[in-house]
């Protein structure tokens, strides 16, 4: 069974139909792009995944359950992480404090346990604790755990909320345009780090503009244009595709 | 070296009315009667900036929290004869329910949308008390409210008669309030409120529910300034529709933006002005208002963050969160 499987998705903007009947299933284990010119509905498709937008049509099924309109929250509890286009951190939370929230509600959420600071609680945060220092080290933050993340470079915040992301060791985990904007050197160290996910066998499913990033490590890249699907196969297969050759260059 | 500077800070603030009686002996009654209406500010402060400071959403209602707990206990302590324990418990509940109730719809509006929805909220509860004669006698007010007791049924009681007894009465809810407070905003409960706060789409993508939190914090907020309203009308004995006007809106975001939205310390520091500064300045009658007026606008043109981040500053520690 598919870890992920979207079935005719359909999302429309007063008319505009971003996302056009979209077919997509993500195996287990496997490292998927998705590509396609601007505007084509890569964003509008992980936004109706993660339940940030209601679709119009269709349904997403993660691990054969529903997702279609469920709250963005619950999908990230199911397992489901995400990280957006534009940098997004919690800039008054310091770097390390950010990525202990995004474990912490994946954990014992009660009201008075919290308040309480039950022994439990305290454990299981000295635990978060470690693995967000493990994860600070593997993006190269170790000595900015304690800054203020609002401090931190445009690459920094960047690396730090893809390092938020696995917080919760998520079984899928969307990654929105990670190597935009990000310099040549952070984008081989970030391609690393995403192989190295792969190869612990993780699943991914990466939306990217950068074609030396999606061409060198995808097994499979999905083309979208006008919010289609037009096009599906291995690297090597799509780059020579007259299809998509014609979606981003023109006839 | 802070540590006993606080020692020092905290036995002073226990022993006031001592030190009060020492220092000012004419003007004993005048100067505990300006503590204890502090602390209680002070209180009804922290349980605003829950909201405010650490959610991020502006309520306006803060009032009708107050009023509600406040019309509750009194209607319970002189038409009912309840206990002071009894009706303080009713009355932080009976805010927190209402805070409930509107909350849901209320957190459906976006900012601007959210804080006229809770202004509307205040006025109505304002119009509410002003007009619904045979619960709150309206503007003839509800007199005769009893001195506190204190004690559980069956074990000793304590009643709460002289004014350094009211002073410490009003000094440990403010304790409890300020523990809360702590608790509730730091750690993880803390974490979530501040990532709903600061971005909440992200708060979204970590598992954070924040409708969740945002009703959490003005739940709690509402209950605990129902629970200040309570003790507000056992101590003046009165309660009058216009304890909750839309102007006790105003003092409150006077202190909580003065002192240092979202900071324990500035909140505190900025009750503290806001209700003995003015005080003090009646030795200069004429000219209080301009003073206290100019001392305003130069802490906001000084130190937008409040008074809080001046402190921080003059003591070169890292920035609260």
């Amino acid at each position: 069974m598919a870890l992920l499987e979207i079935r005719g998705l359909v999302k429309r903007f007063l008319g505009v139909t971003a996302v056009d009947q979209v077919d997509l299933a993500v195996e287990p284990g496997e490292l998927v792009s998705l590509i396609g010119p601007n505007g084509s509905g890569k964003t509008t498709l992980f936004n109706c995944v993660t339940g940030y937008l209601a679709a119009d049509g269709g349904r997403v099924l993660f691990r054969g359950r529903d997702l279609t309109n469920v709250a963005p929250h619950r999908v990230a509890r199911l397992g489901v992480a995400r990280t957006f286009q534009q940098v997004s951190v919690f800039p008054r939370l310091s770097a390390l404090e950010n990525l202990l929230v995004f474990l912490q509600q994946h954990q014992e959420e009660h009201l008075l346990a919290r308040l309480l600071r039950t022994r439990r609680l305290r454990r299981l945060e000295a635990e978060a604790v470690e693995r967000a220092r493990r994860l600070l080290d593997l993006v190269g933050l170790t000595d900015k755990a304690d800054a203020g993340a609002g401090s931190l470079s445009y690459g920094q915040r960047k690396l730090l909320a893809f390092a938020a992301a696995l917080m919760p060791d998520p079984d899928l985990l969307l990654l929105d345009e990670p190597a935009a904007a990000v310099n040549p050197t952070m984008i081989n160290q970030l391609k690393d780090h995403i192989l190295a996910l792969h190869r612990q066998g993780k699943t991914v499913l990466l939306v990217e503009h950068n074609m030396e990033v999606v061409m060198d490590i995808s097994q499979r890249v999905v083309v979208l244009d006008h919010g289609q699907k037009i096009a599906e196969g291995s690297p090597e297969a799509i780059r020579r595709d007259s299809r998509v050759i014609e979606a981003y260059f023109g006839r | 070296m802070r540590r006993a500077a606080t020692l020092v800070l905290a036995a002073a603030v226990v022993a006031a009315p001592w030190l009060v009686a020492a220092v000012v002996p004419r003007q004993q009654r005048y100067v505990l009667h300006v503590l204890i209406f502090t602390a209680l500010v002070a209180a009804l402060a922290l349980s605003y900036d829950l909201v405010v400071g650490h959610v991020g959403s502006l309520s306006l209602a803060h009032p009708a929290f107050f009023g509600v707990g406040a019309y509750a206990a009194a209607i319970l302590a002189t038409r009912a004869h309840w206990p002071f324990l009894a009706g303080l418990l009713a009355a932080a509940l009976a805010a927190a329910l209402v805070a409930a109730l509107v909350g849901v719809p209320l957190f459906r509006l976006t900012e601007h949308a959210f804080a006229v929805g809770t202004l509307g909220l205040a006025l109505v509860a304002g119009i509410v008390a002003n007009n619904w004669v045979e619960v709150t006698r309206g503007p003839l007010c509800i007199t005769g409210i009893p001195k506190p007791v204190l004690g559980l049924p069956g074990g000793p009681m304590v009643a709460i008669t002289t004014l350094p007894g009211y002073y410490w009465l009003a000094l440990a809810a403010l304790a409890a309030v300020a523990l809360l407070y702590r608790r509730l905003t730091t750690f993880r409960l803390g974490r979530a409120f501040h990532a709903v706060r600061d971005n909440e789409p992200l708060a979204g993508a970590a598992g954070i529910d924040p409708l969740r939190y945002r009703m959490l914090a003005f739940t709690i907020g509402a209950a605990l300034a129902g629970g200040v309203g309570a003790l507000y009308v056992h101590y003046l004995s009165v309660m009058c529709p216009e304890e909750m006007t839309v102007a006790l809106t105003v003092n409150l975001l006077v202190i909580v933006f003065l002192g240092g939205v979202g900071t324990l310390r500035g909140v505190l520091v900025g009750a503290i002005l806001f209700t003995a500064l003015p005080e003090i300045l009646r030795l200069a009658p004429t000219w209080r208002l301009v003073i206290y007026g100019a001392l305003l606008l130069l802490v906001v043109v000084r130190s937008p963050e409040g008074i809080d981040s001046l402190l921080r500053r003059a003591t070169g520690a890292r920035p609260a969160r």
